[in-house]
């Protein structure tokens, strides 16, 4: 897209960005009603922590370590909470999508989501990460590339295995020999690699 | 001659052979990272620190600070699809403009550092804010969003042990919580992971991407350059001035410089549709703000947007803690990175003109893939740094968090701004409180405190001053009716 389209595209007419899909304004309005709620627990729960995760220093300061936290716990509380107010009010967003052309911030996310495909590689990223010591990066690696590949694109099978092998042992090679990086070499140390 | 005798150690450090060949090795990494899709320059640094942990700092920077130039750069150009002369002026524009804001580095870095060296507590934590307050402002859609965002990066920074007391904050116990939790991790998570997920999502319902055709000769012919040079300099202005003067970022000053072009170019009828001036102008403007953030970043330590904020933290992690100290204790430190960028804008200017070919093959990578890819070096990049699964598991949640981000409209830049920033803030806010014996007034007592304070107050409520304006004219008009 030309920066002129994007430019004209990002300030919508009167008729606002949503009204052309009815549907997706709805997802969008529930999603950030349901964001402004994590925001004002997320607040609330850092403001009451800075409380009893913050133990008192046995040296007398002008200002101690609690302050600057409990600080930034009360301006967050009272952002999300007008966060919250504004999103459950029905708060029209032409005012903001003036500014979104003018800074040039980021397009929106309006794909739906793919929950399922989303959750494998979720679960796959916790997988890597637990089996990451155990496996070694090498092998580990390699796994999770095939696994990914083939939950993604299942039909290059023999490319991905090569690419997958050459990326996961091809990596160890270059930062664990080359650049002396330490990485977890797993049952490869049992060769002597 | 100060400023020579400057150049000369820079170009005397970034000019060695193994320096250069790492410069190269930035610009062609920071281009593929760049022109790759679904990769933005703020993932792509993020993603690329990790592989200097194995350099030596001085080394390290060139091929880092050329690849963030390269990455901006690349990025638009693989955004815009341009065609034949259009890569040529963008990469002569960011050449020009890389040039100047170089320049200007050069003269006035010293001179503002020494300025700042003047500055007590106050003004520092006033300059400090002024510097969220600028970015968060320019962040997003909606300015509590952004604002929520940058505290956030806050209460994440107070984890940790307390320096100035010695007191554990949000550790919960853990070991590895005392020392805080590392910005790259929240960086990688919050750029890098995400970006997986959302490819996710697109890998189902994918996008159309609209690929020119490179057609006939890349060079520019006489007609163009005649158009080019105006535009190429009024955008370099501009985007110096958005970006060094206003710390704002990139794409702010691309915007800016574009709507000059619509004003004031004799060309402007043909903008849209491929004219050497908007590609010249908005070009010039972006390298030229890259360079000027630079140097708030170099002289004060105050980053100006998400990305010289990814840099800022990957200097602190080699050990290196700019502001203005630096120009008097790492010369050649400082002047080797200034003098680097410019080697890195030149290998750009050789690099990208023969091989725009293979860029464009590049695209061709499927998405799928080079999601994957993200993965295994958003994994690398994080257990590389302490060598800490735990850093993993919490990379992972940050992603998820990021995501939710995302899809909530929540920009994240800030809150890497609000992470490398937060310690130091609270350490200038409470020795300020030191020195004035628990009183708030040594902030406006301070004229310049005073000053970066006014800004940072204008900057956060711009939004509202056109409704309250409205407003008070409103409740005017109404009383006298009421007369």
């Amino acid at each position: 897209m030309t920066l002129s389209r994007q430019l004209e595209n990002a300030i919508p007419s009167r008729s606002g960005l949503y009204m052309e899909f009815p549907m997706a304004r709805k997802v969008a309005k529930r999603e950030e009603r349901i964001a402004s709620v994590i925001m004002t627990v997320f607040a609330a729960a850092y403001f009451i922590g800075t409380f009893f995760l913050i133990p008192h220093p046995t040296i007398k300061q002008q200002v101690g370590p609690d302050a600057f936290p409990k600080a930034v716990g009360i301006i967050l509380i009272l952002v999300s909470v007008a966060y919250m107010i504004q999103q459950f009010r029905g708060y029209v967003k032409e005012a903001d999508e003036k500014r979104a052309a003018i800074i040039g911030a980021d397009e929106k996310v309006e794909t739906k989501a793919d929950l399922k495909t989303m959750g494998i590689m979720l679960a796959l990223m916790f997988a890597y990460v637990f089996l990451f010591d155990f496996l070694g990066y090498a092998l580990t690696t390699f796994l999770v590339f095939i696994i990914g590949a083939i939950v993604l694109d299942h039909k290059h099978l023999r490319r991905d295995v090569i690419v997958a092998f050459v990326a996961s042992f091809g990596l160890y090679f270059v930062f664990s020999l080359l650049l002396r990086v330490q990485l977890p070499a797993g049952p490869l140390s049992l060769l002597g690699l | 001659m100060d400023l020579l005798q400057n150049i000369a150690l820079g170009f005397s450090v970034a000019g060695t052979p193994f320096n250069l060949l790492l410069a190269f090795v930035g610009v062609f990494l920071g281009t593929v990272i760049g022109v790759l899709p679904g990769i933005g320059p703020m993932t792509g640094v993020a993603l690329l620190i990790p592989i200097c942990f194995g350099l030596p700092p001085s080394s390290a920077t060139p091929g880092e600070s050329s690849s963030v130039v390269t990455c901006l750069d690349g990025h638009e150009m693989a955004k815009q699809g341009r065609a034949g002369p259009a890569l040529a002026a963008a990469a002569i524009g960011s050449f020009v403009a890389g040039t100047f804001a170089t320049i200007m580095l050069m003269a006035f870095g010293p001179f503002l550092a020494q300025v700042a060296l003047k500055f007590g507590p106050p003004e520092f934590f006033a300059l400090m804010v002024m510097g969220l307050t600028v970015v968060t402002s320019l962040a997003g859609r909606s300015m509590l969003k952004a604002i929520f965002s940058t505290l956030l990066g806050l209460a994440i920074a107070m984890v940790g042990i307390d320096l100035q007391s010695g007191v554990q904050r949000f550790t919960f116990g853990n070991i590895q919580f005392m020392d805080g939790i590392e910005f790259l991790v929240v960086a990688i998570g919050i750029f890098a992971l995400t970006e997986v997920f959302i490819n996710i999502a697109e890998l189902k319902n994918p996008k159309e991407v609209s690929m020119e055709k490179i057609k006939g000769g890349l060079w520019l012919t006489k007609d163009d350059w005649k158009r080019f040079w105006p535009s190429s300099i009024r955008g370099t202005l501009s985007g110096f001035f958005v970006g060094g003067v206003a710390g704002a970022g990139a794409a702010v000053a691309s915007f800016v410089s574009y709507g000059i072009e619509k004003r004031f170019s004799k060309h402007r009828k043909e903008l849209g549709t491929g004219a050497i001036e908007g590609v010249a102008g908005p070009e010039s403007a972006n390298n030229a703000a890259a360079g000027g953030s630079l140097i708030y970043l170099l002289c004060l330590g105050i980053p100006g947007s998400g990305t010289t904020a990814i840099m800022l933290g990957a200097l602190m992690m080699f050990g290196l803690q700019p502001g203005p100290l630096l120009f008097t204790q790492q010369p050649a430190f400082v002047w080797g990175l200034i003098a680097s960028m410019y080697i890195g804008n030149i290998m750009l200017l050789v690099l990208n003109l023969p091989l725009v070919g293979l860029w464009v093959k590049l695209l061709k990578v499927p998405e799928y893939l080079l999601t994957l890819f993200i993965l295994i070096f958003s994994f690398l990049g994080v257990y590389t740094m302490n060598n800490s699964v735990q850093d993993l598991f919490l990379m992972v949640i940050f992603g998820i968090i990021g995501y939710g981000m995302k899809r909530a409209d929540v920009p994240a830049a800030p809150i890497v701004l609000g992470m490398v920033l937060g310690k130091q803030m609270e350490e200038k806010f409470r020795q300020s409180m030191v020195i004035s014996d628990g009183s708030f007034g040594i902030f406006f007592s301070r004229p310049i405190a005073v000053a970066f304070l006014i800004i940072a107050f204008m900057s956060i409520t711009n939004p509202y001053w056109k409704p309250a304006f409205l407003a008070i004219k409103k409740l005017f008009t109404r009383s006298k009716a009421a007369v």
